[in-house]
């Protein structure tokens, strides 16, 4: 007979593992097993003198090059480290967004109500509904969400919160989260606030976010279920598509690693990386899961952004060479040394005329030359949906992959003419729109009425584009006496079928980015390419820098030349197209 | 997936036996970029059956070894486990020399109807004997062989392709891979260390030592990955009309005259198998040279270490142009249809200058390089959980590019008899984040303050290839969550000697991850970061 504790050691270490599991760090409230993470301090950012950002839950800092530092505890001081911990300190800042992933409906251009498996915001949902990312500073993440707008949550249910206090809440804050107080510093997350906003607001696009270099990105994955499809237990993760060196832990393919149930939070953690256009999106069942709708757009902005007013930004280039992660070693290897890094992302431009950064400059990446700057972002995911496949799936079937074949054809989840989706905005060349309220006319959001009658917010993002042609700062545009804004467009294509093709008239593109990467060689020479049009498969993303300077005011064009995709389903006019308005 | 019916319970059930065999014969099975080699080669065009995972075999031409054609096989691991039929999917890849003729006698052994073949080498300078002139090139009949003599002047990546009705006898398989040798290979002179940088004792399963006669373009390891499409419905055309034809004669009683050549509709072209090196997932992540497929000898399953330069040939062999995507991090290209792509100008025009992408596309007709590493730099914490307290903690010294090397103070991994036998376990660590936990709270021998909680584990859904922790190898996840395995049953993929991270690289164009209806399939492959302490035997 076998010792009673051979027996009951294994059942004990058993019921002490999730135990262990789920001991919480400061900065993470769990409800049931719906939890919120956005510390304000951590090792890498604790804040205070002597770190590269002072202040990193509420604002980002300057970026001065890199700065090594040690750390002898973590910054709750509940663990000591003996040897201290060495960080190399680039700045950048905390930074935390939470989504649902679930199932809610869409408006195709022509009118059809589409089922979608879809992520929706359940944090900084005031931005998001404005066509702005969801991503926001603890500060802002850390209070419940309430809008002075609307005392209701998106079931109908009543906010307990409103009116809202701003001092603990915020209509950016964290769907969920709940104050802690003297006498309950532990409250746990509000499962019920994260059900009546969650169920049934799936966005197309999924939520956008867009952070700095060097932040600490904190994102929620809360899955809500599909309440239109209770036969399923379906679980979803966050794809961070691109990012370098991932981890396969935080790489979002089930196979590969964890996926989170039905009525569960799964935090992900990025350090953010090298500047650029990536995208996201759900990686269970891919061909299922993109093709109902689960693609989001995101972007990294560059530490040049943060290059101080007045400065060279050729300076922030040379300080990354300074910082291993980003330093290039260019040239042949070298007898007795590591060879250069060959998939390096911040190579010194060969030619830098001494571009000064100035407040409020922003860059598509760290050029070190000034040439990818730009004045307004227009992030612009290109997708596909079929009708057959989205209705087939809402009806509890299973769905046939060997014939998909898309219909309708999105930017931002809209075609032609919700892409220019301004309620009777002046852009609205057609005029259909007029007098609409759908598009909301404040936030231009177009809302959709689910299935228990209530309309939500479902797709936020148009694509007009509206650039002053004497709108740029003076000094930015060669010779011209006057410089145009410029548009960063940042375009990803989520599409599941097909190549897709996007073409400029009118206004020449500047193809300044591929894969989130600046197009450089090794040696320094900017490989941008000028051209009218470009083309994407599924899964890549480009940078293409719009221009305005010398344009004559009118309406122009971005469409696509596959004229099989300037379709909504039956209407043969529509599709992938949009508008750039060029005004004086 | 979400929800199934039969066929694909049937497809799953087939899979999870076929990752239960594959268990029990080797942990995981492994790739390189096989092939023949030498400067005469006995090709073949045959007739076969390839094997696809929902259980169809799919009646296909290919190119093959001639019968009495005794080829030789490089990597030289492969002598004794390769083999070479009379038709294979996709044909022998063929390894040669830059610079150096070599000869292909190429017999016809395709039905009559089918009516003659050939083989283009683009690229490469071809002179021919025998057989008869075709549109393109000189073709074989059933009855004359013909003889191309080819030289390449230059190093890199090929296809070679049917030059005869291309879009049906390519459909139908008539296609292979043509790896060019620098003739100058960068060897292991102290000019170029990323050449030197094989482990003591690992097998070397590369085919040089560089892609190209140029420093830049050393690498560690290699794979060849072979992207075509199969629309059945043509496939099925070509087989019913050759039996017709084959049959005929037979019915001379009935008053019509027998056709003799093949009629097939190749549009609108509409396949439903979606293939890597001629098989689909999972079969792709069976073994090169797996006995279960005796037409289809070439898998796609990357493995690697950390920091390995890992060398992709791919390319376009069908209709469509698919995107690659390379999960884990960026491809630096190399160079495109054996052009090496460097700088024009600028500070110095020997540096490379071809895109890093982490979607590449790949386009029919077309073959690239690129190379690929995975480190871990920059991911804010320590991917081998270490604490900065544990006793026997792992050092790390970061050398000039900020990884533990040997130039800064690691000992080389050795390896004996597939075994490791010593050397840094944490060799090629990005110091940077040495020592820095990812969890809050301290988990068995990982330290805690990091920013994370994880996640109860009762309320999470493992993979297949999840060894059960955030970190590499099985020292670290030995130390974070012990030896019991994970519910409801363990790693199978990637087991605890193993316990690397996985990888999935795949079409985004994602319908071609099916095959046929069938989710999970086609164009899909897992690549593994292992730790140094698995041998990567590249023939398993």
């Amino acid at each position: 007979m076998r010792k009673p504790y051979q027996i009951c050691l294994p059942i004990l270490l058993v019921c002490l593992i999730p135990a262990v599991a789920s001991a919480q760090a400061p900065g993470s409230q769990g409800g049931g097993s719906f939890r919120v993470q956005c510390p304000t301090a951590t090792l890498l950012h604790p804040g205070g003198t002597g770190t590269g950002n002072s202040t990193p839950a509420s604002a980002e800092a300057a970026y001065s090059g890199p700065i090594t530092r040690t750390a002898a505890t973590d910054p709750s001081g509940r663990y000591t480290y003996n040897p201290p911990l060495t960080f190399t300190d680039n700045g950048g800042a905390i930074k935390c967004q939470q989504v649902s992933g679930g199932d809610g409906m869409m408006t195709e251009a022509d009118g059809n109500q589409t089922y979608m498996f879809s992520f929706g915001p359940l944090s900084g949902l005031q931005a998001i509904q404005n066509g702005q990312a969801g991503t926001q500073l603890p500060a802002v993440f850390n209070k419940s969400y309430c809008d002075p707008a609307n005392a209701n949550y998106l079931s109908g249910q009543p906010n307990p919160y409103s009116p809202c206090d701003p001092s603990t809440t915020d209509p950016n804050g964290a769907v969920g989260y709940v104050t802690p107080t003297a006498t309950n510093p532990s409250p746990g997350a509000d499962a019920a606030a994260i059900m009546n906003t969650g169920v049934l607001n799936g966005n197309i696009p999924a939520p956008l976010m867009a952070f700095d270099e060097d932040d600490e990105f904190f994102l929620t994955l809360t899955n809500v279920g599909m309440i239109m499809r209770p036969d399923l237990f379906e679980q979803h993760t966050v794809h961070f598509h691109g990012y370098p060196n991932a981890s396969s832990f935080y790489d979002g393919v089930p196979d590969a690693s964890l996926a989170i149930n039905i009525g569960g939070s799964f935090t992900y953690y990025y350090l953010a990386p090298d500047a650029g256009t990536y995208f996201w999106h759900c990686h269970i069942t891919p061909p299922e899961h993109l093709q109902m709708g689960m693609v989001g757009q995101l972007y990294v902005r560059p530490r040049q952004n943060r290059t101080p007013a007045g400065t060279d930004v050729y300076q922030t280039s040379l300080l990354q060479q300074n910082d291993l992660r980003t330093a290039c070693h260019p040239g042949l290897p070298a007898a007795g040394q590591p060879g250069p890094d060959i998939l390096c992302s911040a190579p010194l431009p060969a030619v830098h005329p001494g571009f000064l950064n100035a407040t409020g400059y922003k860059y598509v990446y760290n050029d070190g030359d000034g040439s990818t700057r730009y004045d307004v972002d227009v992030p612009i995911q290109i997708h596909g949906f079929d009708p057959n496949f989205h209705f087939v799936g809402m009806t509890f079937n299973p769905e046939g992959f060997a014939d998909m074949k898309d219909k309708y054809f999105l930017l931002n989840g809209r075609s032609y003419p919700d892409t220019v989706g301004v309620a009777g905005g002046p852009a609205d060349v057609l005029g259909q729109l007029a007098t609409a309220t759908n598009p909301d006319p404040a936030t231009h959001a177009i809302s959709t009425a689910d299935t228990d009658t209530l309309s939500r917010p479902s797709q936020p993002l148009p694509t007009l584009i509206t650039l002053s042609a004497s709108g740029g700062p003076a000094g930015t545009c060669g010779t011209a006496t006057t410089c145009g804004q410029r548009a960063a467009l940042r375009i990803a294509d989520l599409d599941v079928q097909e190549y897709q093709t996007l073409s400029s008239v009118g206004i020449p593109m500047l193809l300044v980015g591929f894969n989130a990467k600046i197009l450089r060689d090794e040696a320094g020479n900017n490989l941008y390419i000028k051209t009218n049009s470009i083309t994407l498969g599924g899964g890549e993303s480009l940078d293409v820098i719009l221009d305005s300077t010398g344009v004559a005011p009118g309406t122009y064009f971005l469409y696509t030349p596959q004229l099989d995709h300037l379709s909504n389903d039956a209407e043969n006019f529509g599709g992938l197209m949009t508008e750039v308005v060029v005004t004086p | 997936m979400s929800h199934m019916n039969t066929k694909t319970w049937c497809a799953v059930s087939r899979f999870f036996s076929v990752v239960a065999v594959a268990l029990l014969l080797v942990a995981s099975a492994h790739a390189a970029a096989p092939g023949i080699t030498g400067t005469s080669f006995s090709l073949n065009a045959g007739t076969g059956y390839s094997s696809q995972p929902d259980g169809m075999l799919i009646y296909s031409w290919g190119y093959g070894c001639a019968t009495g054609f005794t080829p030789t096989y490089a990597p030289a691991q492969f002598a004794s486990l390769g083999f070479c039929p009379t038709m294979q999917l996709p044909g022998p890849t063929l390894i040669v020399t830059e610079g150096i003729p070599f000869t292909v006698t190429l017999t016809n052994s395709l039905p009559a109807p089918a009516g003659n073949t050939s083989i283009l080498f683009p690229g490469a300078t071809v002179t021919f004997s025998g057989g008869v002139q075709g549109l393109l090139t000189q073709e074989a009949m059933q009855t004359t062989p013909v003889t191309y003599t080819v030289t390449y002047a230059a190093p890199g990546t090929h296809e070679y392709y049917s030059g005869t009705q291309p879009d049906l006898q390519i459909e139908m398989g008539l296609f292979g891979a043509v790896v060019v040798r620098p003739a100058h290979p960068v060897g292991t002179s102290a000019s170029a260390p990323n050449c030197t940088t094989t482990e003591p004792g690992r097998e070397d399963f590369r085919l040089a030592s560089s892609a190209y006669d140029h420093p830049l373009t050393c690498y560690d390891r290699e794979y060849l990955f072979q992207w075509s499409e199969i629309d059945p419905k043509i496939h099925k055309q070509a087989e019913d009309q050759i039996k017709l034809i084959q049959s005929c004669p037979a019915n001379t009683a009935l008053q019509f005259s027998c056709p003799t050549t093949l009629n097939v509709v190749t549009e609108p072209y509409h396949p439903n198998y979606f293939l890597i090196n001629g098989r689909s997932m999972p079969d792709n992540m069976d073994a090169d040279y797996a006995p279960n497929y005796p037409n289809q000898p070439y898998n796609a399953n990357p493995h690697m270490h950390p920091g390995e330069l890992v060398l992709v040939r791919y390319m376009g062999q069908g209709h469509w142009q698919h995107p690659f995507h390379e999960h884990g991090n960026h491809v630096r290209i190399l160079g495109r249809d054996g052009n090496l792509l460097l700088s024009q100008t600028g500070t110095d025009p020997r540096l490379l200058a071809g895109r890093m992408e982490f979607n590449t596309d790949v386009t029919p007709g077309q073959a690239d390089e690129g190379i690929f590493y995975w480190s871990g730099k920059g991911l804010g914490w320590d991917i081998f959980g270490h604490t900065s307290t544990n006793v026997g903690n792992l050092p790390c010294n970061p050398d000039v590019n900020g990884f533990y090397t040997q130039t800064s103070g690691a000992t080389i991994p050795t390896y004996s008899g597939g075994l490791f036998v010593s050397g840094s376990q944490n060799y090629y660590e990005w110091c940077a984040d040495h020592n820095h936990s990812l969890e809050g709270n301290p988990v068995g021998q990982v330290g805690g303050g990091g920013p994370m909680t994880l996640p109860d584990p009762l309320i999470m859904t493992n993979g297949l290839w999840y060894n059960g922790t955030p970190y590499l190898g099985p020292d670290a996840v030995l130390r974070s969550r012990g030896p019991s395995p994970l519910p409801p049953g363990s790693p199978s993929q990637n087991p605890t000697p193993e316990s690397g991270i996985a990888f999935m690289w795949h079409s985004h164009n994602e319908r071609e991850i099916t095959t046929n209806d069938v989710f999970p399939g086609g164009m899909l492959m897992m690549m593994l970061v292992d730790p140094y302490v698995w041998n990567i035997d590249e023939t398993l």
